[in-house]
């Protein structure tokens, strides 16, 4: 860099902002609904331009409705519908499905199990075809079961030694009551896992498969299709078992109330202590939704948070600091989060706390509010830029019952949130003094440190058998969330996007983001 | 059984500072997504300041003459749209998609910046944006099972005095080493109007993109003197191969391969991503079937190609070994099936389903402005062709089990091999029955790799 040239950079530049030229209106696209006779709803959307369809059967019923004995099962179960139909096994089913350039996906959550695709428009009937036949005839082989079973069991012993998925796992043990099925991973954790067969499997889809409690949705450039006959021809027979196995009465969702706890999992050596801090959340049907989506937002959501703001920008403590609700049917945990560098650990603590604190004690500033409200109501239409998103995001309203008019509604919802509702959401919805605070790090480096800082009682696990020598066979205690298991995070809300210190690019890649 | 992606337009101009602007309209949904590449990377990078070229990106985001520390953020966040950056071996990109009729400001932004960021620089900022870097590098490196894989990857398929040798994230010294000056130089060198690319795609009007264009970049002065880079040639194989044992915080071996293969943009290329298809893409794949499904040696297996265009791209993938199974066999069967490519011509089925896959993944893929936006700035920053986003799924159809097989054998040979081996700390490599000649030639590794 020897040949610099004089900066010359002083070219007339434009101090003044541009004016924002003329919205064009946006309204979200119009849904066809109908239902079979058997109870199955069916939504269509025409999405004129978007050939590459999206096409989803989302069934309500998910982990949080499997017996606790049999955790996993329904993760499982839904993993190995694509392992084996009464037509196809895996691997004729999966070259059918390539053969389409379709890509074929079956998956479930705490709240739903979902089968989908995306294919090209013309091939939407042959791809539904085997959509319906993976939901509907799947033959759980016991061999494929087994591998699937002995897959979850290593990627718990994963789990382990990855410190973002082994906090959430100690984060949610603790907030959690035993009882409720929130304080696990909804994947099982090993002592249920290991005792899964395509028998418990088989009681998992049987429990789920109700005509009645599932959804098909599909979106894209459907012209000259007639999405409502091939839906009938393919699902019509489809008939449910109403008699004993309905869903769960109830949805068990009890936090745990021991006041204030601090407990860390040793990581010797760590670089990083992984921070959550947090308690039982809320369900997605609260009805201040829209106001605690805003606060969310301000609190911790936005790049420009005040998490973010002060961890991050001010401090240097991070790469990034976020907090949100993680809403279910049940009330789903409410966590800020960062990764800090460990000789920081403490202060970041403080810090996080302190935050929480104040937008709890003091109203958010008008400017603050109307920026979240601006940035919520005007990244609506890029939310839903491909049909994928647009199935999605129904798809995850009907999970909770909610229809296209919680969308047609949203930006009005947002619009009238004012700060008194944001103080509100704030002081009913976040109980700092209850708190817990889940390190995973080196507590030889902090300990003292957080001690002298009295939070709260300490509970420190030295617990870690990763790189212990010869057969890996142990794995202590349950671990991370399969995140992403179908459209059970409440997406109706254009979802915040991801901060941008959050790589965004294919995972592998390798891209440095900002 | 063929399917249409839709062509995409654009017009291609150079303002007279040189920056070159491209636009495509699309009007279906009210959108428009502004991308701007410069011509610089970590490759631009000298012995010493590694990682420099990604701090100075997140420098880009604390604020310009008229735009304060986070300011950029917020208003794009208010105006209703998304943005990020990010750095790589070859370029740098920043980018902003948002609600169209917002498109000056995206525009506005990034020309400030361009053209006044040393006016906001501090020590202050410098010294916070490398705290975070930092944290990024221990976040996504180092606090993470098999971090370091990149990072070993590019020291031993690049020679040292080659600048793919290192990572964009670069080392801890050289970011604590950073200076004001180091910005101010990099700034001024390389980030000028006749260095990069605007691209611009969404619900808006050519003409009015341009003029608003020329309104505001059109007085940012270029740079005349951007230095060259050197000669980035390489020997296409390693010229023999590479093994290193790393002991890591991780339950499960994994062992890694790596072999240098062809340039971006050379069709050689475009043959190996559609083995990578085959080989590793969804579960019906070579490497899934047999290592996963059948032999169930393997808890998961990857293939996949980074392509550069600076001498040499990477073809990289692992296998996570189950517990119980030794190491060795696992490392015989990866590599046994990629070199069975070298040898077998795959079948027409197979290449026709990994073509149709590509073929839905690009009709996806291009359904977003954003994408679209990227993908023309890129084709045009590193080979001066946007119109490659029209031309390359035909190239990927075009490929033949032949050229496949071709670049197969060019590729997955023993003397262009790196072996990178991860096992849980305190394991011995004796007990994972590690080929006994592994010892010797890991120090060799480790030696050349420091």
């Amino acid at each position: 860099m020897s040949t610099i040239s004089e900066p010359r950079r002083d070219g007339p530049v434009f101090a003044d902002r541009p004016e924002p030229g003329a919205p064009r209106a946006y309204e979200f696209p119009a849904v066809t609904s109908r239902r079979l006779p058997n109870g199955l709803s069916i939504l269509i959307v025409d999405l004129p331009g978007r050939p590459l369809v999206s096409a989803s059967v989302v069934v309500i019923g998910g982990a949080v409705e499997e017996p606790a004995g049999q955790a996993g099962a329904t993760v499982l179960a839904a993993r190995a519908l694509t392992e084996g139909t009464e037509r196809f096994d895996a691997i004729a089913l999966v070259e059918a499905s390539e053969r389409l350039g379709a890509s074929l996906h079956a998956e479930a959550g705490w709240d739903a199990l979902t089968v989908g695709v995306d294919v090209p428009a013309d091939r939407l009937p042959a791809a539904l075809e085997l959509v319906a036949e993976v939901l509907l005839h799947p033959t759980f082989p016991e061999s494929e079961v087994e591998r699937l079973r002995d897959e979850r069991l290593n990627d718990l012993l994963q789990a382990q030694a990855d410190p973002r998925r082994r906090v959430e796992e100690a984060f949610v043990g603790t907030i959690y009551a035993s009882a409720a099925p929130y304080h696990r991973p909804s994947g099982g954790t090993r002592e249920t896992v290991e005792g899964l067969t395509s028998i418990e499997l088989r009681e998992a889809y049987a429990r789920t498969l109700q005509p009645a409690r599932a959804t098909l949705i599909v979106g894209g450039d459907l012209a000259g299709q007639d999405v409502v006959a091939l839906a009938e021809r393919l699902f019509g027979s489809w008939n449910g078992d109403d008699g004993s196995s309905g869903p769960a009465s109830s949805i068990v969702d009890s936090g745990t109330s021991v006041g204030r706890l601090v407990r860390v999992v040793h990581r010797p050596g760590s670089v990083q202590t992984e921070i959550r801090i947090g308690h039982r959340g809320l369900p997605r049907r609260t009805p201040d939704f829209h106001a605690v989506s805003l606060m969310g937002a301000i609190l911790g959501g936005l790049f420009n948070s005040r998490l973010n703001m002060k961890l991050r920008e001010e401090k240097g403590y991070t790469y990034g600091a976020g907090a949100g609700f993680d809403m279910r049917r049940g009330a789903g945990p409410f966590a800020a989060r960062a990764a800090v560098n460990t000789d920081v650990t403490v202060p970041a603590i403080t810090d996080m706390l302190a935050e929480l604190t104040r937008i709890r004690d003091t109203p958010v500033a008008d400017a603050e509010l109307l920026a979240a409200r601006d940035f919520l109501i005007g990244v609506f239409p890029l939310r839903f830029e491909t049909a994928g998103a647009v199935v999605g995001a129904l798809g995850s309203l009907a999970v909770h019952g909610l229809g296209v008019e919680e969308l047609v509604a949203y930006r009005s919802n947002i619009e009238a949130v004012d700060v008194a509702a944001v103080e509100a959401a704030a002081r009913t919805h976040l109980h700092v003094d209850d708190a817990s605070i889940v390190l995973v790090g080196d507590v030889d480096a902090f300990g003292p440190a957080l001690e002298a800082a009295g939070l709260g009682p300490i509970v420190i696990e030295r617990d870690e058998v990763v790189g212990a020598a010869g057969p890996l066979t142990e794995a202590p205690g349950p671990l991370d969330e399969d995140r992403e298991t179908g459209p059970t995070a409440g997406a109706e809300e254009p979802e915040i996007p991801a901060l941008p210190d959050e790589p965004t690019g294919d995972a592998g890649d390798g891209t440095t983001e900002s | 059984m063929p399917t249409t992606v839709p062509e995409v337009a654009f017009s291609d101009q150079r303002l007279d500072n040189g920056l070159r602007v491209i636009v495509a309209e699309d009007h279906l949904a009210p959108v428009v997504a502004v991308n701007l590449w410069y011509d610089v990377g970590s490759k631009h990078e000298v012995k010493g300041k590694t990682g420099f070229a990604h701090l100075f990106e997140h420098v880009m985001f604390q604020g310009s003459r008229h735009v304060a520390k986070a300011e950029h953020i917020a208003l794009v966040q208010a105006a209703g749209g998304t943005m990020n950056g990010s750095t790589w071996l070859d370029r740098t990109n920043y980018f902003e998609t948002l609600p169209a009729h917002q498109v000056e400001l995206a525009l506005w932004l990034e020309a400030d910046r361009m053209a006044t960021l040393l006016d906001a620089l501090s020590q202050e900022n410098l010294d916070n944006q490398r705290e975070v870097v930092k944290n990024e590098k221990r976040w996504s490196y180092d606090n993470r099972p098999y971090g370091t894989f990149q990072e070993k990857l590019q020291g031993h398929l690049f020679p040292p005095e080659h600048p793919y040798h290192h990572s964009t994230i670069g080392s801890m010294d050289d970011l604590d080493a950073a200076s004001l000056e180091d910005v101010s130089a990099f700034f001024r060198t390389y980030y000028a109007p006749n260095n990069a690319v605007l691209s611009v795609v969404g619900d808006v009007d050519s003409d009015h993109v341009r003029t608003a264009a020329e309104r505001y970049f059109g007085a940012i002065p270029p740079n005349p003197d951007i230095p060259p880079l050197g000669d980035l040639s390489l020997p296409p194989t390693l010229g023999g191969e590479r093994r290193e044992t790393v002991f890591d915080r991780v339950p499960l071996p994994r062992v890694h391969v790596g072999f240098r293969a062809p340039v971006f943009g050379d069709p050689r290329l475009d043959a190996l991503d559609l083995a990578g298809q085959i080989l590793s893409g969804g579960k019906g794949s070579r490497l899934n079937r047999r290592l996963v499904r059948d032999e169930r040696i393997a808890q998961d297996v990857a293939l996949f190609t980074l392509g550069f265009i600076g001498g040499g791209s990477v073809t990289a993938g692992w296998a996570t070994v189950r517990p119980g199974i030794a190491v060795s066999r696992v490392e015989a069967a990866l590599i046994e099936e990629l070199e069975r490519l070298a040898t077998d011509l795959v079948s027409e089925d197979e290449l026709a389903r990994a073509k149709a896959l590509t073929e839905a993944d690009e009709l996806g893929a291009l359904q977003r402005v954003e994408e679209r936006a990227d993908r023309l700035s890129m084709y045009s920053t590193l080979f001066d062709d946007p119109g490659l986003i029209n031309r390359m799924l035909p190239r990927y159809l075009a490929v033949t089990p032949e050229a496949i097989r071709e670049v197969a054998a060019a590729v997955f040979r023993p003397d262009n091999r790196l072996v990178l081996t991860y096992l849980p700390e305190g394991s011995n490599a004796d007990d994972v029955t590690l080929p006994v000649e592994e010892t010797a030639e890991q120090d060799d590794a480790e030696g050349v790799a420091a």
